[in-house]
């Protein structure tokens, strides 16, 4: 049994605050540790801060037992799609990629059109 | 610190303190003018040092202009020191008081910044205990609170990181207990592979380039990361956001 819930938000610094203690309620809800929670936020703070500072976005959270899949776009900018593209970055290269990869389970971009990009991303509670 | 240069040939004391002669003496706007331009790249310099606390660069140095404005008015010309020397404790001044008027603004209530402050103990406490990172409801119940007050209190954290204009990543009321494990990093900046990052990397004190080295390249979890270096998970957490958000605005 899954909650789907949705969220539009300006890419605004000032509305990141809102958008991160709307995360965190979300995560608390599917029961994730305080770790996991932090670590989802991260995940789409930094995926904001790549994508600018204009424009709208919307937020698809899927809430299960233990588990939340995020959809984040359209994003436009194409440092962040190129950045989605790459994932597999060099060793130690501190990309937005490898920071995903360590703090979500899985995650994936879908280039849309006008190279616009929705990102996909699962956090598993469990972490230990 | 820099100094700024000028549009007339000279940069010493001397030239700023015949500049200031002319508007003190004179009222010449267009020597205050001069004054200014000499000393942007300083307010400029100072205002970088508060980046990533959720104000635009260019807001910062704005106030930070008003600062110099207010040190060339107030600036006696019997003192001893230079302009430069005089007005940066002002322009810095105007920055904090600009981000105190803003925190004044968001302003937290008392009862969610003791239970921020209890906060860190308990988690760590926990997980501890319980040999896992704690959920919130776990939290909640040892601090006799509700999910939505922790996951505020959380949040008021942030907020302290945008107040706490003392702070900077690298600087920290917790100590630099990773100063003792500075040979990791010398063979983190070695390599190859990672020399793209080394500028943005560099802005960063050891402490918070070993943590993204264990967090980012070792995946270890905070949990463990904190118990390495001898700070509370929030902290560790804290300071991953902090130099993440600096690494970016360097590469930017």
């Amino acid at each position: 049994m899954s909650e789907r819930i949705g969220l539009e938000a300006p890419l605004d610094a000032a509305f990141g605050p809102v958008v991160r203690l709307i995360v965190a309620g979300i995560a608390e809800r599917a029961d994730l540790s305080f770790e996991d929670l932090d670590d989802l936020q991260l995940a789409i703070e930094r995926l904001f801060a790549e994508a600018g500072s204009q424009g709208r976005v919307r937020l698809a959270f899927e809430v299960g037992p233990r588990r939340i899949r995020t959809r984040v776009g359209p994003l436009a900018e194409a440092s962040l799609a190129a950045a989605m593209q790459a994932p597999a970055s060099a060793p130690g290269s501190l990309t937005l990629g490898r920071v995903l990869s360590t703090v979500v389970d899985s995650y994936g971009g879908e280039v849309r059109d006008e190279g616009d990009i929705v990102v996909r991303r699962e956090k598993l509670g469990g972490t230990t | 610190m820099s100094r700024a240069g000028n549009a007339d040939g000279g940069d010493s004391p001397r030239d700023d303190r015949e500049l200031l002669r002319r508007y003190h003496e004179q009222g010449d706007v267009s020597a205050r003018e001069q004054l200014v331009q000499r000393h942007l790249p300083l307010v400029r310099s100072l205002a970088r040092r508060y980046a990533n606390r959720g104000e635009p660069l260019d807001d910062i140095e704005q106030v930070g202009a008003i600062g110099l404005l207010k040190a060339i008015e107030r600036f006696e010309p019997g003192r001893e020191v230079s302009l430069a020397t005089y007005a940066a404790p002002t322009v810095v001044g105007e920055i904090k008081r600009h981000f105190r008027d803003k925190g004044w603004a968001i302003r937290v209530p008392r009862t969610l910044q003791e239970l921020h402050a209890r906060m860190s103990s308990t988690i760590d406490g926990l997980t501890s205990r319980l040999g896992r990172s704690p959920s919130i409801a776990e939290i909640a119940a040892a601090l006799e609170t509700t999910p939505e007050q922790v996951l505020e209190a959380l949040e008021v954290g942030t907020v302290y990181t945008t107040l706490s204009l003392n702070v900077r990543p690298g600087d920290d009321e917790e100590g630099d207990p990773l100063d003792v494990i500075g040979s990791p990093d010398t063979e983190f900046e070695r390599s190859e592979d990672r020399a793209a990052l080394a500028p943005a990397l560099g802005r960063l004190a050891s402490r918070e380039r070993s943590i993204l080295r264990m967090r980012f390249e070792d995946g270890l979890p905070q949990t463990q990361i904190a118990e390495r270096v001898g700070l509370s998970q929030m902290h560790v957490s804290r300071l991953i956001r902090q130099s993440l958000a600096t690494m970016r605005d360097e590469l930017v």
